[in-house]
């Protein structure tokens, strides 16, 4: 293998892995606050960017109910309004944060206060994912979507990481996901541990009783956890779209399998160790040898299984003491 | 009834192996064990009568010899539990959620294996798998006896000295193990009976639907299996049959309703984990059709005297 | 302040009684803290044998690594010859240690029945098939499973709630229930963590003879751990004192209660 492909390999690897990043913080930082994985990750992931699409004022696929109730109210089978597009990905975001809040109100605090097994919150959060994913397709129908193009503007399409003889392009969106992790990751550590929101957090994370006996509302915290992780899952849904086209209802539910994986290698609940653990996946997907490239798929699973059981706690979590 | 059956003959067959896949999700829960692995089992189960049936056993004309299956489903047993055992053995040192993503790993690259190994035919998978019935309702033959045989096993463990271990380790690991019960041991055994009920439901299975391929036996099925056990009951044998019978036949209810149905099947799980944490059949609600309605007993702060769980009597 | 495995306290011998638990050396480390120093006491057949401390001494490490469920950091422990410094409880428990726990852990949703067979599964040996299917020779041990389970009920009193679930027994049957499952274990050593946590003077007066009952009856030796020291001055044969993970005194109780350092760790303990 060439030096060039290698570092193609790397930057594709980068690329990848800072999507499953921006995916696995969402999803770990529910984690780390309540011990509970939340698959409904992935249907907020994909609902938020349909959002952003309605908010651009892009038109709706005439499968989905949307479009004829669109064209009867407004004429034509879209939203009346068009937002530039990053002002419609952060609205598109809010939007996602609000049913994050939502969905924690009716599906997550009556079991918490019930004190259920989180095997039920799991069971739960399922359901619901199954159900958002098929309301999506109800309105939007099944097919594919895509973002009208140049929607950050004139920029160039490709970032160029090589010599002008040897070009090894990226992507713009890529590079831009990259950054947007990296953004995620160091205004959540700032959140969490320099901020008075943030040692509320991590009280109700330790020991969520206790915190509430000291005058902290649990459950606005715990609303407060659900609207972040939505929004960032919001924000990188819609990203991804961008990069990748929305393949369907389904798209964010594919990043959620894998996503387990990634916030198992990073360690559960760490939110540094998302974005690590997303890198080490990209990377390692991207230098699966060619001869192997069917089985590319399964390396997230083989590294998932291989961490459980020699080092559960991943790369950055520490070892769980278990008390007799 | 004649007619009723075959209309809803594939329904009811259908049924049938989804309440014996919930058992095989029941079997290792039992134990404490969270298991997404059955859709696994059931996978390799299809592949093993898949293969066997169109490459290895070259039967003569007409309807595809009983006997057959039968073997197809003691390899199938057997390999299954091979590979429960080499699984289980590291898996099952891992504790709740963390066993659950273990479990889902090992569906994930036996679908993506699968996918790629051209014996089983990749992608396409395998199809015209001989029939040894002449119509899709006519596999409750095979369906329903297994369906019954594991009730009665899982009924009779439940009062056995390694029923009560299983329980023990559901309760308290730590104290089952202080009281000479091995753990890892006794997961592995419920985690292997699960994954051999898996295995042969999915020979059957390879026959009844004719083709088989790498959509069959995935993580979207073990969310269906643990809906229902979780909802149908995870306390008792019956539980899981009632949901995964109910859960089977609900879609095809609703099927009026068109995209609705999955809409409500996702709410009708959230709604259910909710407010019906232990199920719909729980043991109270079994010893209450058994014994006749308890005589008025005064409340005593929410407990339930005289109530217990597992082995009745 | 660094005490070896020796203690300056001089015991009286107890004739007769071979040594059937032989700990020596024991110390646990954790982090960077130290629960359990060095610690070394020999137990012999038939014996009472109290360990005693103010809390956090490390009594309950101390049992839970002669029990296996912690890690021993350095040192041994031997039952009946035999070094099981590092097997598993479940190992321990097959070659006749039982124990209770100081904060109960019963098989709360089992009833006390179920609880108490449970411990008897070591020594039965029917396999599951032959279970399932009903046997003659599965079921005549269940049968018996069932009855020495209720005999060891009877023993504690709590035959007539047989099917109860344990979690609804009021806190003092379910120490004597937790009891009753130990000894299904059918145990030569017998390890009782705060067995008297809870109880009246004369619910503890009613558990000391309990216990030296079954120490007849049962042909056991007892380690007992326990807060209440008059209890144990009148119970135990022999008494261990810890401090801070430290063994400070070791014999019989009448010597022990008088050692000036023992007053000194309990100064304040408000005994």
């Amino acid at each position: 293998m060439t030096l060039i492909n290698v570092w193609q390999n790397i930057l594709n690897g980068l690329a990848v892995g800072s999507v499953y990043a921006i995916f696995a913080v969402g999803y770990t930082l529910i984690f780390s606050i309540l011990r509970i994985i939340n698959f409904a990750h992935g249907a907020v992931f994909t609902v938020s960017a349909y959002f952003t699409y309605l908010l651009t004022g892009s038109a709706i696929n005439t499968n989905g109910t949307l479009h004829k109730l669109f064209t009867d109210g407004f004429g034509a089978p879209a939203l009346p309004i068009k937002l530039p597009f990053v002002i419609a990905l952060l609205v598109g975001g809010l939007l996602a944060g609000l049913v994050g809040m939502l969905l924690d109100r009716i599906a997550f605090r009556p079991l918490r206060q019930r004190g259920a097994d989180p095997l039920l919150t799991l069971v739960s959060s399922l359901g619901v994912a199954v159900a958002m994913v098929n309301l999506i397709q109800y309105f939007f129908g099944a097919e594919i979507y895509s973002y009208p193009a140049n929607p950050f503007g004139n920029i160039p399409a490709a970032v160029n990481f090589g010599t002008a003889d040897t070009p090894v392009p990226v992507r713009t969106i890529q590079v831009i996901i990259f950054f947007v992790a990296i953004v995620i990751v160091i205004f959540l550590t700032w959140l969490i541990n320099s901020t008075k929101l943030g040692k509320a957090l991590r009280a109700v994370s330790e020991d969520a009783v206790t915190a509430s006996l000291l005058g902290i509302n649990t459950d606005r915290i715990i609303m407060f956890t659900f609207f972040l992780s939505a929004f960032l899952g919001g924000i990188s849904g819609t990203l991804v779209g961008v990069s990748v086209g929305v393949a369907g209802p389904y798209f964010g539910i594919t990043y959620g399998l894998k996503g387990l994986a990634v916030i198992v290698l990073g360690g559960l609940g760490d939110i540094p160790g998302a974005i690590i653990g997303g890198i080490v996946l990209g990377l390692a997907e991207a230098f699966v040898p060619p001869q192997f490239v069917a089985f590319k798929e399964a390396v997230a699973f083989l590294i998932l299984f291989l961490v459980l059981v020699i080092r559960p706690q991943g790369i950055l979590g520490r070892a769980a003491v278990v008390k007799v | 009834m004649a007619e009723f059956y075959t209309t809803y003959g594939f329904l009811i067959t259908s049924m049938v192996l989804a309440a014996a896949m919930a058992l095989s999700l029941y079997l290792p829960l039992m134990a404490g064990q969270l298991s997404l692995a059955s859709p696994g089992f059931y996978a390799i189960g299809g592949y093993i009568a898949a293969v066997l049936s169109t490459q290895v056993f070259h039967p003569g004309p007409g309807p595809y010899p009983l006997y057959l299956v039968l073997i197809e489903m003691l390899v199938a047993a057997l390999v299954s539990a091979a590979l429960a055992v080499l699984v289980g053995v590291p898996a099952l040192r891992l504790r709740g959620i963390y066993l659950a993503l273990a479990t889902i790993a090992f569906v994930e690259i036996l679908r993506i294996l699968s996918l790629n190994l051209p014996i089983l035919g990749g992608a396409v998978g395998i199809f015209g798998i001989p029939q040894p019935f002449n119509t899709q309702g006519e596999y409750i033959w095979l369906g329903l006896p297994l369906l019954l045989i594991a009730m009665v096993f899982i009924y009779r463990l439940e009062r056995t000295r390694m029923g009560r271990a299983f329980y023990a380790i559901r309760e308290d690991e730590t104290a089952a193990d202080a009281m000479g019960i091995n753990p890892t041991a006794t997961k592995v055994i419920a985690f292997t009976m699960g994954a051999v009920l898996a295995g042969v439901v999915g020979v059957i299975a390879a026959h009844f639907l004719n083709t088989w391929n790498a959509r069959q036996g995935t993580f979207d099925s073990s969310i269906n299996y643990l809906a229902y056990v979780l909802i149908g009951g995870s306390w008792t044998v019956f539980g899981p049959v009632v949901g995964g019978l109910l859960l089977t036949a609900l879609p095809e209810i609703l099927r009026g309703l068109a995209s609705f149905r999955f809409i409500l099947f996702g709410i009708l799980i959230a709604v259910g984990a909710i407010f019906f944490p232990q199920g719909i059949i729980t043991p109270e609600l079994l010893s209450r059709f058994r014994r006749g309605r308890q005589p008025g007993r005064p409340a005593s702060g929410g407990q339930q005297a005289s109530q217990t769980h597992g082995p009745a009597k | 302040m660094d005490q070896l495995s020796s203690t300056a306290t001089i015991e009286p011998v107890t004739p007769g009684g071979e040594v059937v638990l032989e700990v020596r050396g024991l110390t646990r480390r954790f982090g960077g803290l130290v629960a359990v120093n060095d610690v070394a006491f020999d137990v012999r057949e038939g014996e009472i044998f109290g360990l005693i401390g103010p809390n956090g001494a490390g009594k309950t490490t101390v049992f839970n690594m002669i029990t296996g469920l912690t890690p021993v950091t350095k040192g041994s422990v031997a039952l009946h010859g035999e070094n099981i410094t590092g097997l598993k409880p479940y190992q321990i428990a097959q070659r006749g240690m039982a124990r209770t726990f100081q904060n109960i852990r019963l098989f709360g949703n089992l009833s006390a029945l179920t609880n108490v067979e449970i411990a008897r599964h070591t020594h039965t040996g029917s396999g599951i098939i032959a279970g399932v299917i009903g046997l003659p020779r599965a079921r005549a041990e269940e049968r018996l499973t069932r009855q020495r389970a209720l005999e060891l009920l009877a023993l504690v009193g709590l035959a007539d709630r047989a099917e109860e679930k344990a979690r609804n027994f009021p806190y003092g049957d379910q120490r004597r229930l937790e009891i009753a499952r130990a000894l299904a274990l059918q145990p030569k050593v017998l390890l009782l963590d705060e067995p008297a946590a809870g109880m009246n003077t004369g619910e503890k007066a009613e558990l000391s003879d309990f216990i030296r009952r079954i120490r007849r009856d049962f042909d056991l030796t007892v380690l007992l751990i326990e807060h209440h020291v008059p209890l144990v001055m009148g119970l135990c044969d022999r008494i261990a004192v810890l401090d801070f993970g430290h063994l400070i005194a070791l014999g019989a109780p009448e010597i022990v209660q008088r050692d000036r350092r023992v007053i000194e760790a309990y100064l304040g303990e408000g005994e």
